[in-house]
């Protein structure tokens, strides 16, 4: 691992015990992957304030929602496809209903999982928690942003689900990096287009606009929609003024980043090209991410030339 | 403290107001029944509640899992004071009204929980009960409870499991074992066995009552382990489905319904004809 990139699940995971350290109200709960959630520190410095439901996903969400309900703010763990699809209804109803203050964060957002196959990647997520009522949904791209996003889900009421690749992803802020509702980050400002992406493919948009700054001398903006709902809709607005937009993220491109891109595109009457980018309504065979990013054009290379393109 | 003939009274009037509600609207009238006595005793006699203090962090925790036996809850809630039965009949099922076909939090804030699909509370009173110990709360009890179809999700073996893991001593769950759901016999459709002796293998303090025998609950939960024990408790209590309305006595088809007003006349002299033969 180079310096400049990070494991967000670590960071997720080892911060949860300074998380734990400022407020006794922080428990976590487990479903037998305290180890793949990178979150054992935590177990070990609290045992009492962590649980652990065993393989039931189903329970641990329900158990978390049980322990919001007595003022708590339980952390739940797994693997993003098993706690969006396996859990959905106790995500729903035991907690986006009640607006339990429980903090779901799934690993292996998207194809993420790489050789683990389908049954381990999430490429629907955004998709079915987006669609809950009442659940902040956020995708992390940093190390930095993840903490402070950590730090604000302390403060927040309500349900917040965010998912996480397990792919290394690039340092891109500094720790003051501030978060908000429906907030976003202009990483690279730009009028000649945009990219808005979030999670893993945030780091690949920086690639691609800085290849083809190079390359043509044109500037692309590079949009890091970490709040996928509510979302910015300032930031989609001003982005589609560039008349060149790609929404870019590890997620079927029915039901994500993109999807809600396009409504708010449609719902303005904005005029733009735009082209959503992701994995396109299929199932494919296992392989590594970096692969499947290739495949789908999503990684550096594959931004560059569907921007290019749609820049002709 | 209410006696067994002063509960006997209250459950008869849980069931006349259920009957005059299934003359309005389609309830659950068959679950409903099965379970008035159990639901009387317990909110009339057995749980730590005061309606004025609904924060108060010493109270006992109800969930309803069965959320489909929303009536009954509401009329015992009426019954101690959160609001009055004929705003249970006048509200239920309005558009506007706190009161529904299943248990709901957002309208109703004596519901601790939203209830309604199956398989769902008992595992969420898990984490309540947990959340309570871990406070270091050490008198208050969860009840919660369960229809006997309902212990076909496997998210409640989930909870079973977790429930004498932690050895959650101050869960109490209620099967309201009917013999009955929606397709008909639990032998017929679920094939639930020994459900007693399914309980004592995964570690739990197990009590057997006829659950229709106010005499027989009121011992049940004078006699449960302190908050504090270590084994969660389960009370199975049979019972008849319609309990009390001859017709509706186990019959499927009166999983819910709405009844005549004729229906509703017999049935309530002959509820009250039983009461005073019992009493006189």
């Amino acid at each position: 691992m180079s310096d400049n990139k990070s494991f967000l699940r670590n960071v997720i995971g080892e911060y949860m015990t300074h998380l734990g350290d400022v407020n006794e109200k922080v428990v976590v709960v487990n479903a037998d992957l305290s180890g793949t959630c990178r979150n054992k520190d935590f177990v070990n410095k609290y045992p009492r304030r962590s649980f652990n439901t065993g393989i039931a996903e189903q329970n641990m969400v329900s158990f978390g929602a049980g322990l919001a309900c007595e003022g708590f703010i339980p952390y739940v763990f797994s693997m993003a496809p098993f706690l969006t699809m396996r859990a959905c209804e106790q995500c729903r109803t035991d907690v986006a209903y009640g607006s339990r203050n429980v903090r779901m964060i799934g690993v292996y957002a998207g194809v993420s999982g790489g050789i683990s196959g389908a049954t381990h990647w999430a490429i629907e997520d955004c998709g079915i928690m987006t669609s809950i009522p009442n659940i902040a949904v956020f995708e992390v791209s940093d190390a930095n942003q993840t903490k402070r996003l950590l730090d604000y889900s302390l403060e927040y009421d309500g349900p917040i689900y965010i998912r996480c690749t397990v792919e290394p992803t690039l340092n891109i802020y500094p720790e003051t990096v501030s978060i908000k509702k429906s907030g976003s980050h202009t990483i690279i400002d730009g009028d000649d287009g945009a990219f808005l992406c979030s999670g893993v493919t945030v780091q690949y948009a920086i690639e691609a606009s800085k290849l083809i700054s190079e390359e043509t001398g044109k500037k692309i903006r590079v949009v890091d929609m970490y709040s996928i709902k509510p979302v910015d809709r300032e930031a989609v607005i001003s982005a589609s003024k560039t008349g060149h937009v790609i929404v870019a993220q590890d997620h079927n491109v029915y039901g994500g980043l993109g999807s809600i891109v396009a409504t708010i595109v449609a719902e303005e009457g904005l005029t733009t090209k735009m082209k959503i980018l992701g994995i396109k309504d299929n199932f494919v065979a296992m392989a590594h991410a970096g692969y499947l990013y290739h495949q789908f054009g999503i990684d550096g290379e594959g931004l560059r030339n569907s921007m290019l393109e749609m820049l002709k | 403290m209410k006696s067994v003939k002063e509960l006997e009274k209250a459950a008869l009037e849980i069931r006349i107001n259920l009957l005059r509600l299934c003359n309005k609207e389609v309830i659950h009238i068959g679950g409903d029944l099965s379970i008035t006595d159990v639901m009387t005793v317990l909110w009339q006699y057995q749980m730590k509640y005061n309606p004025l203090n609904l924060q108060d962090e010493n109270r006992d925790r109800f969930i309803l899992s069965k959320g489909h036996a929303s009536a009954v809850t509401c009329f015992n809630q009426a019954a101690i004071g959160c609001f009055s039965a004929e705003d249970v009949i006048r509200e239920y099922a309005t558009d506007e009204g706190r009161f529904s076909m299943h248990s709901c939090n957002l309208v109703n804030p004596y519901v601790e929980v939203s209830t309604g699909s199956l398989g769902h509370g008992m595992p969420v009173a898990c984490g309540i009960a947990a959340g309570l110990r871990l406070k270091g709360n050490t008198t208050s009890r969860v009840y919660t409870v369960m229809g006997d179809g309902e212990q076909s999700e496997g998210s409640i073996w989930e909870a079973i499991i977790n429930a004498s893991h932690y050895r959650l001593g101050n869960l109490v769950a209620i099967v309201d074992f009917n013999g009955l759901e929606a397709d008909g016999t639990i032998n017929e459709v679920t094939g639930l066995g020994d459900i007693a002796n399914k309980y004592r293998a995964f570690d739990w303090n197990v009590i057997e009552i006829d659950g229709n025998n106010i005499s027989e609950i009121k011992e049940a939960f004078d006699s449960l382990p302190q908050p504090d024990s270590e084994y969660p408790t389960v009370i199975i209590a049979h019972t008849i489905k319609g309990k009390g309305v001859d017709f509706m006595e186990n019959q499927v088809r009166w999983h819910a319904g709405k009844i005549s007003d004729e229906q509703l006349k017999e049935s309530i002299e002959k509820l009250q004809a039983e009461y005073e033969r019992r009493w006189s």
